[in-house]
C-alpha cells in the first residue's frame, strides 16, 4: 500500500524515467536474444513449414516441376513396400536395443556403484564408448566383425555379421548397446546414489541374500529411472541414422534392405533418387509417428513416472 | 552387493573368508567385462602399428612393429588426412567459440531482462528441440544450395551458430546466481552488456567449460550435417568424421591405416574426456542421448 501511494504521489519525471529504463532493459533484452532467435528461426522453425509445403508438390533438383498441389508424395510414401520395410527395421530395431542397453546399463551402475578399487577406471571404461564418435565405432566393429576378423577368430566362426541380411539388424543392435549402455549406466547410477542406506541395513538385518535384495528392494525402488530410460532412449533410438549409413556405405539399405530404416529413407529419396518431394513427406510422415509415440509414452509411462 | 549388505556382515563371523572369495570372483568378473569393452579399442589400437600383412594375423603385439601406418596416413596425398583434421578442429573452434558466446548472452537474457513476450519465445526456443533433422535436411540443403553456400564451411557454422540445449543450459545457470552481484554493479551506473561480460560471464565460468566440452565433442564426432552440407564429393571441406568413412570405404583392406584414422577420431574426445570426466558425467544428464 505504502509503494503505490508513494509511486501515484511522485513526480512525472520519475515515471517517466522509469518507463525509459523499463524500454531500455527490453531493448536489450530483444538485442541479446536476436542472433539465437533469428538462428533458431531461420534453420528450425522455417525449415518446418518449408518441409511442408515442398511434400505437397512433385519437387526434384530443379524445383517444382508442376503446379498442382496434391497428397500424392503422401500416397507414395505409405504404398511403398521399403518404406514399410524401413518402419518394420526400426520397430525392431527399438523393441531389441532398448531393453538390452537398459539391462547392460543398469548392470554396469551396480558394478560401479559398489565400493571397489579402481572404481574410476571401470567408470570411465565403461563409458567411454558412448562419447567415442560413431564412425571411428562402425569402423572399429566392422574391422572386429569382418569375415576373416577377431571375433570369427576367437569363436572358431566364419560369418560375414554385418555384409549378409539376417545379422547386420542384430549387429548393429549389438554394436549400439554396447556403445549406449555407458549412457544409460549414467542416469541409473544417479538413481542408485539417490537409495537410502537404511533400507539396506534392513534387508541386511532380516539376512536377506543379495539377489533377493535386488528384485525385491532396488529393482522397484528403481521405478522411476525405467521409465525415464524407457522413454529417452527409445526415442533416441528412433533417429537411428549413422551406423547402418556406414555399414552399407550409403543409403542404399543394402543387403536387400535390411539396413533400410526411416532416415536413411528419407535421405535416399532426397540425394539417391531427387525426389525433394517425397523426401520431405517422408520425413513429415515419420515426424508424426515419431510425435505421436512420444505423446503416447508421456500419457502412460509419463504418469506412471510421476506415481 | 557388498556395500548392501556389508553391514550385517561385519556382525557375523567367520564370513570374512568367504567373503574375500567372493571379492576375487567379483572382481574377475569386472575385469573381464571391461576386457570385453575396450577390446575393439586395443585390438584397434595394436593394428594400427602393425604391417598389412601382420594386419590379418592375431597376434595383439605387431611382428615387426612399424609405424608406416601414421606415417602414410600423414603424407600419402590420396588420404588428405592433415586436410582433415585441420577442418574439423577449426569448425569446432569456431562453433565452440560462437554457441559459447550467442548461448550465454540469449541465456541472459531470458533469465534475468524483462522484455514483452519473453516467456512466449522461450517457448518457442524448446520448440525447436522437437523439430527433427530428418525434417530439417532438405530444407537446410536447399537453403544453402539457394544462397550459394552450398559445399562451404559458413553452411555448416551457420546452423550450429546456437543450440536451444545450451541456450537452455546457460539460462538455468544463470537464475542458480544471485541478483545481489548484478545489483552492486548496477549501482554502480554499468550498462547491461558491462553487467554480462564483466559480473555474469565469469560467475558462470564452470557452466561454460560445461557447455564447452561437450559442444566440441558433438561438432568433433558429428557425421550427418557434414555428410548433408559437404559430403558431395567435396574433399577439401570434409571433416575428419567423413575423411575416415571415405578411407574406410575406400581402402576397405587397408586396415593398419584405416585403425590408425579411427584412433585418431577418438583421440581428442579422449583425452578431454580424462582430464575432464565429471564434465561429461553431468553433461550426459542434459545433454541427451546419441542416436
Amino acid at each position: 500500500m505504502a509503494t503505490t501511494t508513494a509511486t501515484e504521489a511522485a513526480p512525472s519525471r520519475l515515471r517517466a524515467s522509469m518507463a525509459g529504463a523499463r524500454l531500455r532493459e527490453a531493448g536489450w533484452g530483444y538485442g541479446f536474444a536476436l542472433v539465437p532467435l533469428a538462428v533458431f528461426g531461420l534453420f528450425f522453425v522455417y525449415p518446418f513449414g518449408y518441409a511442408l509445403y515442398i511434400s505437397f508438390y512433385h519437387w526434384g533438383i530443379d524445383g517444382k516441376t508442376s503446379p498442382g498441389t496434391g497428397t500424392f508424395n503422401y500416397a507414395k510414401v505409405l504404398h511403398d513396400p521399403i518404406f514399410h520395410t524401413a518402419l518394420r527395421n526400426i520397430a525392431e530395431y527399438t523393441v531389441a536395443v532398448v531393453p538390452l542397453e537398459m539391462a547392460l546399463g543398469l548392470s554396469l551402475a551396480l558394478v560401479i556403484n559398489q565400493k571397489l578399487r579402481g572404481r574410476n577406471f571401470f567408470r570411465a571404461g565403461f563409458y567411454f564408448p558412448s562419447i567415442a564418435s560413431s564412425v571411428a565405432i562402425t569402423t572399429i566393429v566392422l574391422f572386429i566383425f569382418s569375415q576373416n576378423g577377431l571375433f570369427n577368430h576367437i569363436f572358431g566362426l566364419d560369418k560375414d555379421w554385418f555384409g549378409q541380411a539376417s545379422t547386420v539388424g542384430w549387429g548393429i543392435v549389438g554394436m549400439n548397446a554396447w556403445t549406449t549402455s555407458g549412457t544409460v549406466m549414467i542416469f541409473y547410477l544417479a538413481s542408485l546414489q539417490a537409495i537410502p542406506d537404511d533400507v539396506y541395513e534392513a534387508a541386511a538385518l532380516d539376512n536377506t541374500g543379495s539377489w533377493r535384495t535386488f528384485w525385491k528392494i532396488t529393482f522397484p525402488l528403481l521405478k522411476p529411472a525405467h521409465f525415464f530410460c524407457l522413454v529417452v532412449f527409445g526415442i533416441g533410438a528412433l533417429k537411428l541414422f549413422d551406423q547402418p549409413f556406414l555399414v552399407a556405405g550409403g543409403a542404399s539399405g543394402n543387403p536387400a534392405y535390411a539396413t533400410m530404416y526411416p532416415i536413411l529413407y528419407i535421405y535416399n529419396a532426397a540425394f539417391g533418387v531427387f525426389d525433394f518431394g517425397l523426401a520431405a513427406a517422408a520425413g513429415v510422415i515419420y515426424f508424426v509417428i515419431v510425435f505421436g509415440l512420444t505423446i503416447v509414452q508421456r500419457l502412460t509411462v509419463g504418469r506412471q513416472e510421476a506415481a | 552387493m557388498t556395500s548392501q549388505t556389508s553391514a550385517a556382515e561385519r556382525y557375523i563371523p567367520g564370513r570374512a573368508r568367504s567373503e574375500t572369495a567372493r571379492k576375487v570372483l567379483l572382481y574377475g568378473v569386472y575385469l573381464a567385462v571391461a576386457a570385453i569393452f575396450l577390446t575393439p579399442f586395443v585390438w584397434t589400437l595394436a593394428t594400427s602399428f602393425k604391417t598389412l600383412p601382420d594386419s590379418l594375423n592375431f597376434n595383439l603385439i605387431p611382428h615387426p612393429w612399424t609405424t608406416a601406418a601414421w606415417t602414410d596416413l600423414w603424407t600419402n596425398p590420396s588420404y588428405h588426412f592433415p586436410t582433415y583434421i585441420k577442418n574439423s578442429l577449426f569448425l569446432a573452434a569456431v562453433i565452440v567459440t560462437c554457441n559459447l558466446f550467442l548461448s550465454a548472452l540469449g541465456g541472459y537474457a531470458f533469465a534475468r531482462l524483462r522484455f514483452p513476450g519473453r516467456e512466449l519465445l522461450f517457448l518457442l526456443v524448446l520448440g525447436t528441440l522437437m523439430v527433427p533433422d530428418q525434417l530439417r535436411l532438405l530444407p537446410i540443403f536447399l537453403m544453402m544450395v539457394h544462397w550459394g553456400l552450398y559445399g562451404s564451411f559458413t553452411s555448416y557454422i551457420l546452423i550450429n551458430l546456437v543450440s536451444a540445449v545450451n541456450l537452455f543450459f546457460m539460462r538455468q545457470y544463470f537464475l542458480t546466481i544471485p541478483r545481489d552481484f548484478e545489483e552492486a554493479a548496477k549501482l554502480d551506473g554499468a550498462g547491461y552488456f558491462k553487467i554480462f561480460w564483466r559480473v555474469m560471464l565469469p560467475l558462470a565460468l564452470p557452466a561454460m567449460a560445461a557447455l564447452a566440452i561437450l559442444q566440441f565433442q558433438g561438432t568433433w564426432n558429428d557425421f550427418f550435417w557434414p555428410l548433408i552440407l559437404f559430403g558431395q564429393g567435396n574433399q577439401d571441406h570434409y571433416t575428419l568424421q567423413l575423411g575416415l568413412a571415405q578411407l574406410h570405404s575406400q581402402f576397405q583392406q587397408q586396415w593398419p591405416s584405416v585403425s590408425a584414422g579411427s584412433i585418431i577420431a577418438i583421440l581428442p574426445v579422449l583425452l578431454i574426456f580424462l582430464a575432464f570426466q565429471r564434465y561429461f558425467v553431468s553433461g550426459a544428464v542434459s545433454a541427451g542421448v546419441k542416436g
